[in-house]
């Protein structure tokens, strides 16, 4: 709300700079956004928070300068401006009656309250110091007319129209709802079509004005005006909000009501805008004031304990302060008796008409808060009445997964959750994808099902920004029409060993990725197995699916060609990915408590051996023979080699093993352990046909 | 200088001391031995030769002197010998100046580091540190924290909506269990937004759990802002709430004025400003010291000295009311701080895009 200086110390005296006004509004609740100078005077800007529609005006502004700075705020009437007198003012008897005008509300639930006068009027330009005001605030001149009625809504917040009394078919006003089909041409020159809920203002014939949005064309004021109809009154705020959404319309007046406006400032602003016309001398006020206002309120007062101030806001404020701030913001103020506050002293306060945010005894709080001075707030702390529960289990899960994956060399990433829908289709698993009503832009057009998409991205960005090797991990939630889901996604391309002036340089392939994961499966607790993997965006004999206990958990491989040219990676880029489902991994960890293995106390003895297998047959199938056929005391079976080539038949490889041999009870002697080896032998030469070498 | 034993043994003797001082490698202390101590040609058989010759008043006169120079020559000669001999370093050195070969090590994304960091100053505090779920139904994320439908409020943060409402079981399964536990609230709903704030975690804990609540709530956050320098339309929030028996707005001030020393360093003070939130009552922008001029007034703080931190308040009582609470008997405060503005701040990161991007240069500016 851009506000003039002068205009302001016109309801209250501060000679303060507005440096210092501004200075000191920030901390009582107006935010003092910019600050302009027009002329000799100055615009000053405040952010007005939506719960405030009063504070829409000079005379709003002013109150709480006024309370702010503990000065009396001249009341409208005697003050209004220096540029005409009190006399003046006072000239225009408020003599209101329903003779007259005739004014028909037939949507009270919509319009509760409606003024109208009519004037003779010679419509030209305002004088000078009107239109500067206007233009000061933001609002162009128009002619003297329609200036007044924005200058009234400047002042007291209260949004006014005239209509061209001659262009109102039958001379009267009729309050209703819009007819099917009804459509009026609006001022800004748009053809409307409204909807039967809207609210209009119309003549015997038709609409002239969307009540509380905009005023129609075809009784605009124009040069050849010579009698108008001024409009004041209240349109309730959610069908005005309504309306203006449906008509994509927003004006001052709608803003203001939309918020709610005060339902006893009609009167005062026509009185106003009576007085400001004669004073520049546009027209004159002819008859009377008709103002419809069938169910006035009774205003409701609201209870404010005494001890509860100091219960929620945990300063002290002395009872003459509360009484002396919540009076200068125009509420009214009764000492409660004893028996009416449940044993509490305290008061009985009534809100103005203006403070449509007053319900409720904190709403009270909260004026007699601001206004002390959050700067009086001592800081303490809440105490404590039972020991904090615990947090979220993923949390520490989460980071015991990051670590892991830090310490491997990957850096964290973290990217949008809403993908491109493209980048998202692969990695839909036959779900539909959860896609967003209004998104940002296509780049953001659906949550992403897996990680995976947004770390290629990552890794993309990167490749294309030249860097060589990228390693890039992310934990966070993935979303399906099954829900959610938080799975830990990592990308490795490049370098597998960091470049070093000493050593050779490999790539990364699939065993790197493979080594992390069984890394992974290790600080977690779980054994993992892996099967091939059948993925579209894996490349076949380079993927894996990884499984806890029958369970798949996640799957990691080569990226596809195709998937990873899509997303602008460089080709020939050999990208490694993987992605692991966490709560699937924890729901399939295994519940049993660690308990420590003690030390074993017998020494140890190692076999190797080295067969020729068929070269399609896995090691995981050698290993699951050497181990079904193994004595109980084999700790360990490792791969050492694996070799095809010389000496090698076609068709056949070579594979090692080296056998760990211990006993937690005895040391082992050379004979069982050999009758142990023969009884491998034997099992791999007759299951798999294998041949020692 | 030439070897001249005429100088006498006092005078050689400062010369030798100064050769010997620029003595730095085995070649030169070589050479030195030689030139003094040498069988022939040195100073030492220039001082005997010339003995050999001399008359006894000569031979009185600096012969003790040259047998004092020669034994000191030689004992000073083998002292540093010693010394250059502990310097020396054995044939198969290494090059300690090649660089090393690091293992390699990841970094810690900026966003993740002051999630880690501001959960572990409220677990300091006593907190419990929560993470809810990102796509929300209107009721938690709007209509029980006292923004109904048409509240204007709602235009305060620009929703993402879903294009098909969802009902996923796992919500289903909470939602009756909310429903056992509070019978009058409502009926469960389906999920249709992407929530606003993680204040929608407030409503799902307090509605399943009776007070005392002390929680920090973490996680992204959903608003349709497009991007430019200061915003993104997923960025990440922390949550707090207490609600207790005589929680006051001056616990507020004395919790939020830690977590800023603990962000940002001892001594930084905050400020509250009155402002507007449906969900609280009263409402407070709070603003710590600009860390930049601390207070002096910069650029960076438009001049004011104060940079806004977060959104806080007393929690409205219709939020209570909302989850069952008695406004009466509990009293509570909330707040809200977006996770990259204080990546922002403490940083001095002047683009919020670059959290998104992923650019290794960036990242890896980071620690651990
Ligand atoms: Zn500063």
């Amino acid at each position: 709300m851009k506000v003039l200086l002068s205009w302001i110390r016109e309801f209250v005296d501060v000679p303060e700079s507005p440096e210092d006004i501004g200075k000191l509004l920030s901390v009582r609740g107006l935010a003092l956004e910019g600050l302009e100078p027009h002329g000799d005077d100055v615009v000053m800007d405040f952010d007005v928070t939506a719960n405030r529609p009063d504070c829409l005006s000079m005379i709003g502004i002013a109150r709480e300068i006024a309370t702010a700075y503990n000065r009396p705020l001249r009341s409208e009437g005697d003050g209004f401006s220096h540029r005409h007198t009190a006399a003046t003012a006072k000239a225009v008897a408020l003599r209101t009656s329903t003779d007259g005008l005739p004014i028909t509300i037939e949507a009270p639930d919509l319009c509760p309250r409606y003024a109208g006068a009519v004037a003779d009027v010679t419509v030209g330009p305002s004088p000078q110091w009107l239109q500067d005001r206007l233009t000061a605030c933001g609002i162009r001149s128009i002619s003297n007319v329609v200036d007044i009625t924005n200058y009234v809504l400047l002042e007291l917040g209260q949004p006014m129209h005239a209509f061209d009394l001659a262009k109102l078919g039958g001379g009267a006003i009729v309050v209703r709802r819009a007819k099917p089909g009804e459509s009026i041409k609006t001022l800004d020159g748009k053809l409307r079509s409204l909807s039967p809920g809207m609210l209009v203002i119309a003549d015997a014939a038709r609409a002239q004005a969307i009540g509380g949005v905009m005023g129609g064309a075809d009784s605009e004021v124009t040069a050849a005006t010579t009698r108008i109809v001024f409009e004041a009154a209240y349109f309730n705020p959610s069908s005005v909000r309504a309306t203006s959404k449906a008509l994509g319309l927003k004006t001052d007046a709608s803003t203001r009501f939309e918020r709610g406006m005060d339902l006893t400032a009609p009167a005062r602003a026509m009185a106003r805008a009576c007085a400001l016309l004669e004073q520049i001398g546009a027209g004159k006020a002819t008859g009377t004031i008709v103002d419809v206002f069938p169910q006035p309120p009774t205003p409701r007062p609201v209870g404010l304990e005494r001890a509860s101030i100091s219960g929620l806001l945990g300063m002290e404020v002395p009872d003459a302060g509360v009484e002396r701030i919540l009076r200068s913001l125009g509420f009214d103020v009764k000492s409660a008796s004893a028996k009416a506050t449940a044993g509490h002293a305290g008061w009985s306060i009534t809100a103005p008409a203006w403070r449509v945010d007053i319900k409720r005894p904190v709403d009270l709080i909260e004026e007699v808060g601001r206004h002390h001075g959050f700067e009086h707030l001592p800081s303490t702390f809440p105490g404590v009445q039972q020991a904090p529960a615990a947090s979220d289990p993923r949390i520490v899960r989460d980071r015991r997964v990051r670590t892991a994956l830090l310490g491997m060399g990957f850096s964290e990433a973290i990217t949008f959750a809403f993908i491109e829908a493209t980048a998202a289709e692969p990695f839909l698993a036959g779900l539909d994808p959860i896609a967003l009503a209004n998104p940002l832009s296509e780049k953001f057009a659906v949550m992403r099902p897996s990680l995976l998409p947004g770390l290629i991205d990552a890794v993309s960005h990167n490749r294309r920004h030249g860097r060589r090797d990228v390693q890039l991990l992310e934990i966070g939630t993935r979303f399906s029409p099954r829900g959610e889901t938080r799975g830990a996604a990592f990308a490795w391309t490049g370098l597998a060993t960091a470049d070093h002036w000493s050593g050779a340089r490999r790539e990364v392939d699939f065993f790197d990725l493979k080594g992390v994961i069984e890394q992974l499966a290790a600080v977690s607790l779980v054994a993992v197995t892996f099967a091939d993997a059948d993925q579209a965006y894996l490349v076949k004999g380079r993927s894996a699916k990884i499984a806890v206990g029958g369970t798949t958990v996640g799957v990691f491989g080569l990226l596809d060609g195709a998937v990873a040219a899509r997303r602008d990676l460089p080709p020939g880029d050999a990208v490694y990915i993987a992605e692991i489902n966490l709560d699937a991994l924890t729901a399939a960890a295994s519940l049993e408590t660690l308990r420590a293995a003690p030390l074993p106390r017998y020494p140890w003895v190692v076999r190797d051996i080295s067969i020729l297998v068929d070269d399609t047959l896995s090691a995981g199938a050698v290993r699951g023979t050497i181990r079904s056929a193994a004595p109980g005391f084999l700790i360990d079976v490792r791969e050492f080699d694996r070799y095809q080539g010389k000496g090698i038949p076609d068709g056949k490889v070579s594979l090692s093993f080296r056998l760990t041999f211990q006993s937690f009870e005895r040391t082992l002697t050379d004979e069982e352990v050999q009758a142990g080896m023969q009884h491998i032998i034997d099992a791999l030469t007759r299951d798999l046909q294998a041949m020692q070498r | 200088m030439t070897i001249d034993p005429s100088i006498g043994p006092d005078k050689a003797r400062e010369l030798f001391r100064a050769e010997l001082a620029d003595v730095r490698t085995d070649a030169e202390l070589q050479a030195l031995r030689t030139r003094w101590v040498g069988r022939k040609g040195s100073w030492v058989s220039a001082f005997m030769e010339a003995l050999a010759t001399a008359t006894p008043e000569q031979k009185k006169a600096f012969g003790r002197g040259a047998n004092e120079l020669k034994k000191e020559v030689e004992a000073a000669i083998a002292e540093r010998e010693a010394a250059l001999a502990a310097t020396r370093r054995p044939a198969d050195a290494v090059d300690i100046t090649l660089p090393g070969r690091p293992p390699r090590l990841g970094h810690r994304h900026p966003l993740s580091l002051i999630r880690d960091e501001v959960g572990a100053i409220f677990t300091r505090l006593g907190y419990q540190v929560l993470e809810g779920p990102e796509i929300e139904d209107d009721y938690h994320n709007f209509e029980a924290l006292n923004m109904p439908e048409e509240h204007p409020a709602r235009d305060m943060q620009d929703t993402f909506y879903l294009q098909t409402p969802l009902m996923p079981a796992a919500h289903a399964a909470t939602a009756e269990a909310i429903a056992l536990r509070t019978p009058a609230l409502r009926p469960p709903q389906p999920l249709t937004l992407l929530r606003t704030h993680t204040s929608a975690m407030q409503i799902r804990h307090m509605e399943m759990n009776a007070p005392p609540v002390r929680l920090v709530a973490i996680g992204p956050v959903y608003r349709k802002d497009a991007l430019d320098l200061t915003h993104t339309p997923m960025f990440h929030q922390v949550e707090g709430l207490v609600v207790g028996k005589g929680v006051t707005l001056a616990d507020l001030k004395g919790t939020l004025a830690a977590m800023a020393e603990a962000l940002f360093g001892p001594g930084t003070g905050v400020r509250f400003r009155p402002s507007f939130f449906p969900y609280t009552e009263p409402s407070a922008e709070v603003d710590i010291q600009c860390i930049k001029c601390k207070g002096a007034g910069c650029a960076m703080c438009k001049r004011t000295g104060w940079i806004e931190i977060l959104g806080s308040g007393m929690v409205h009582p219709a939020v209570f009311e909302a989850v069952g609470y008695d406004p009466n008997e509990v009293t509570g405060f909330a707040f809200g701080m977006g996770v990259e503005r204080v990546a922002l701040l403490k940083w001095g990161v002047e683009d919020i895009r670059l959290f998104y991007e992923n650019d290794l240069r960036f990242l890896e500016q980071f620690g651990l």
